[in-house]
């Protein structure tokens, strides 16, 4: 994995409105390998629409909502500019 | 609407022939084979399959717009357009081969051929949703590996321009080299042009081919090779079982895995070690091959053509989800949803009510007074009518379910309910199989199938019988109305009541989930990762189809089971005859066989203040919760001289221990309703929580918790209300 120019922080803490780039996973391989499956793997893009203890997401167009635990390990980098 | 016909695979054709591997070699077939074609209907959840399912065969399976309303397989036929028979099968939603529930399972299995109760499908039908396609692409990229014949049917195209999307079929049946069906399932649009396709004499294999990440190949190879000679797979299930094994890191574990030959697991753990090793993620490099085969051709399929900003569903989300707006939402769902209860279903009762009585009338009248009018007037009509009655009530609480259900707000709830459930060890995802408990927790307890850790699973079916189902709101209306009989009393506080009692219920659900989570079911908090489907506005049609569907299940029910324990317990209750032929009714029954039956079981149910007669009720209710009133109807039925017609909450009323004092005192009533929140008096959940477990051990443990607990509460109620002067 390349260095990332940007801080990289758990998804939970992510500001509602901005666009991070997946990174690392960590934590329970099943639940990594069941969410690389569901399109939120390494090098997506996922934007946070709001939430921190329940995480409300979109990623590849699907609206997807993470609990606490499962958003700590998927780790972002904070894009500065949401891609279109 | 479907995209131009491949050479070679257009025009229907009458005779469509089966596979090979079905019909047998050419040259040898003389008579046709019989076997029909199976179809399996496969997709992400919440794509549109079963509606689909339905539009195909006519069949009428329940529908919803949340993931995981199908748990198992459901099997119904169709026909091509020369008319000739096709089955399909319906199976659950998965989000790839690698199965990671019970339901995913089912679908993994029937795909490869692992089940011996499921003929291996011939052609298999990818539903996928056009508004997510390049999630939903990573399954049917899967399935293609299979190396079946497939058809695409790209759903939700009415959703589309929506979404700020513009889906072109024809570039990705190009690219497939698959059939790909546009399609609006829900509209009727693109069924006739999938019938079509299905009627086809030859379906093309998939052109589509992607290279096995290079540091993965030779093990695919190797695996594959392995399967074939020691496992007898024919080779194409082998590669994508080699496939599925790599990117299946626990894939024995998962009920119906079929295990793996010495030989086989030998390479696999040979390999993993060496990875492990090395430090090669396999399985995240297997996924991101996919992705990246499918990320190239979503760029070719599809053009956005919209703003892809905070929509107003986003924003509905983070109402609804993460703010105390979310949770003021849900206790005013809640509130209107019981008030209804009571206020609309008045007129509806009382217009039963009346029929139920005008019935009874005309049929006293017409029989000789004896033991035959009274079977029928007291014993058939007087136990189904005391259940019947409560059928408007039952069918609003199915139509605030299924508006939840149809609207995409279930799924939010289950969002929002996820830090309370967390507190005790559950997570949201475990909120829908209990909320699904309040109709009936039958499909409450299959509905877990989705939840992935067995332990969590567990602990879900061990509660949701607490839940307060739709078979124990006939005895809160009746304990209700005797507790706090006639207009006087406001609808709302006969609805703050009855909302105590389910809300009893589930807080007794999270008590004993958080004692199960740290005892004998201890396990890591749960992980949640759950889809929002976009918000829709009611289906009607299904409602109304739901409603009456649960409409005939309930008339059934007390048509059949509920008749036919009314005639046994009105035979009990009236022999053997008292020798003296002017005995009051009350010695009578007293003398009868429910009598001395009731009276033994009295010293067990005296100290919740309860005495023989509701200890009848209990017993015949254990068939089904709602038994208790018609039982009450017979019992007192027979009792009182003015029985037959006078309303039940009256004879209730009038009811009296033998030195004279009131039996269902208020105090008698609430004891009775905590009772049955608790209690598990339902055969038919122990038969399926058996199924479901895979044991008796859950079943008749559940059931002894659930009755003990129910008998110590009760008692804890009784007997602290008599100390307190109630």
């Amino acid at each position: 994995m390349s260095a990332s120019p940007f801080p990289l922080i758990p998804l939970c803490q992510l500001p509602a409105g901005e666009t991070g780039r997946i990174l690392r996973l960590t934590g329970d391989e099943g639940f990594c390998q069941r969410i690389r499956e569901m399109g939120c793997g390494e090098a997506a893009l996922v934007t946070k629409l709001s939430g921190t203890t329940m995480s409300l997401c979109r990623v590849r167009g699907m609206r997807l909502a993470l609990n606490h635990r499962a958003a700590i390990g998927i780790l972002v980098e904070h894009l500065p500019l949401a891609p279109r | 609407m479907a995209a131009a016909p491949r050479p070679g695979s257009e025009g229907a054709d009458p005779a469509l022939p089966l596979p090979a591997h079905i019909a047998g070699p050419p040259g040898r077939r003389r008579t046709p084979p019989e076997r029909m074609p199976v179809y399996a209907l496969v997709g992400n959840p919440n794509c549109g399959k079963t509606t689909l399912f339905n539009a195909l065969t006519g069949l009428r399976q329940k529908v919803g717009n949340y993931p995981g309303v199908t748990v198992e397989k459901k099997v119904g036929e169709t026909y091509s357009q020369h008319g000739h028979a096709m089955r399909v099968i319906d199976l659950p939603g998965a989000y790839s081969l690698a199965a990671r529930s019970p339901d995913e399972a089912v679908t993994r299995d029937v795909l490869l051929g692992r089940r011996a109760d499921t003929p291996q499908p011939d052609r298999i039908i990818c539903v996928v949703d056009a508004c997510n396609l390049e999630r939903c692409l990573y399954f049917v990229h899967q399935i293609l590996d299979l190396g079946r014949p497939v058809i695409v049917v790209l759903n939700m195209m009415d959703l589309t321009a929506r979404a700020g999307l513009e889906v072109r079929p024809a570039e990705l049946e190009e690219a497939l080299g698959v059939p790909v069906i546009s399609c609006a399932a829900v509209q009727g649009r693109g069924v006739v042009e999938l019938r079509l396709a299905m009627s086809r004499r030859e379906l093309p294999l998939a052109r589509h081919s992607w290279t096995v990440p290079a540091p993965i190949a030779p093990v695919v190879a190797e695996l594959q090779a392995s399967l074939v000679a020691a496992d007898g797979r024919p080779p194409l299930i082998a590669r994508a079982e080699a496939l599925l094994l790599l990117t299946d890191q626990d894939s024995v574990r998962v009920a119906g895995s079929t295990p793996l030959s010495a030989v086989t697991g030998a390479v696999l753990e040979n390999w993993r070690r060496r990875w492990t090793g090395q430090g090669t993620d396999w399985s995240g490099t297997l996924i991101k091959a996919r992705y990246e085969v499918i990320h190239g051709l979503c760029r070719e399929v599809i053009r956005r053509t919209g703003d892809c900003g905070p929509s107003l569903a986003d924003r509905a989300d983070a109402l609804l989800v993460n703010s105390g707006w979310g949770w003021l939402a849900f206790a005013a769902v809640m509130a209107v949803m019981f008030y209804a209860i009571f206020a609309l279903a008045e007129y509806p009762m009382n217009l039963i009510d009346g029929v139920m009585a005008d019935l009874a009338d005309r049929v006293k009248d017409a029989m000789e007074p004896g033991d035959l009018q009274n079977l029928v007037t007291s014993g058939m009509i007087g136990g189904m009518g005391g259940v019947v009655i409560f059928l408007p009530q039952i069918l609003i609480l199915f139509l605030f379910v299924g508006l939840l259900e149809s609207t995409g707000y279930m799924a939010r709830a289950a969002a929002l309910m996820d830090r309370p459930m967390s507190r005790v060890g559950l997570h949201g995802k475990s909120f829908i199989p209990l909320l699904g408990s309040y109709a009936c927790a039958i499909p409450g307890i299959m509905a877990t199938r989705t939840i992935e850790n067995a332990k969590d699973r567990l602990v879900t079916i061990l509660v949701a019988p607490l839940m307060s189902c739709s078979a124990r709101l006939p005895v809160y209306l009746l304990m209700i109305a005797t507790l706090l009989p006639g207009d006087a009393v406001p609808a709302a506080t006969k609805a703050g009541l009855m909302f105590l009692m389910y809300a009893l219920g589930t807080a007794g659900a999270f008590g004993f989930a958080w004692l199960f989570k740290r005892t004998f079911l201890r396990g890591d908090p749960p992980l949640m990762i759950l889809e929002l489907p976009p918000y829709q506005p009611p289906h009607f049609g299904e409602i109304l189809r739901q409603m009456l569907e649960r409409a005939w299940l309930f008339l059934k029910n007390a048509g059949t089971i509920i008749l036919a324990i009314s005639i046994v317990l009105w035979f009990l209750s009236t022999y053997p005859k008292h020798p003296d032929p002017a005995a009051s009714p009350e010695v009578q029954i007293a003398h009868s066989f429910a009598g001395e039956a009731g009276r033994a079981l009295e010293p067990l149910i005296q100290p919740l203040g309860f005495d023989w007669r509701i200890g009848i009720g209990l017993v015949t209710s254990f068939a089904a919760r709602e038994v208790f009133v018609s039982s009450m109807g017979v019992i007192f039925g027979v009792e009182g001289a003015e029985g037959d017609t006078a309303p039940l909450r009256d004879a209730l009323r009038a009811a009296q221990w033998p030195d004279g004092a009131p039996l269902f005192t208020p105090l008698v009533c609430l004891a009775l309703m905590v009772y049955y929140v608790f209690a598990m008096q339902c055969m038919s959940t122990v038969a399926v929580v058996k199924r479901e477990t895979n044991s008796w051990r859950w079943p008749l443990f559940q059931l002894a918790y659930l009755t003990g607990t129910a008998w110590v509460v009760t008692f804890l109620v009784y007997q602290s209300g008599r100390l307190l002067g109630f």
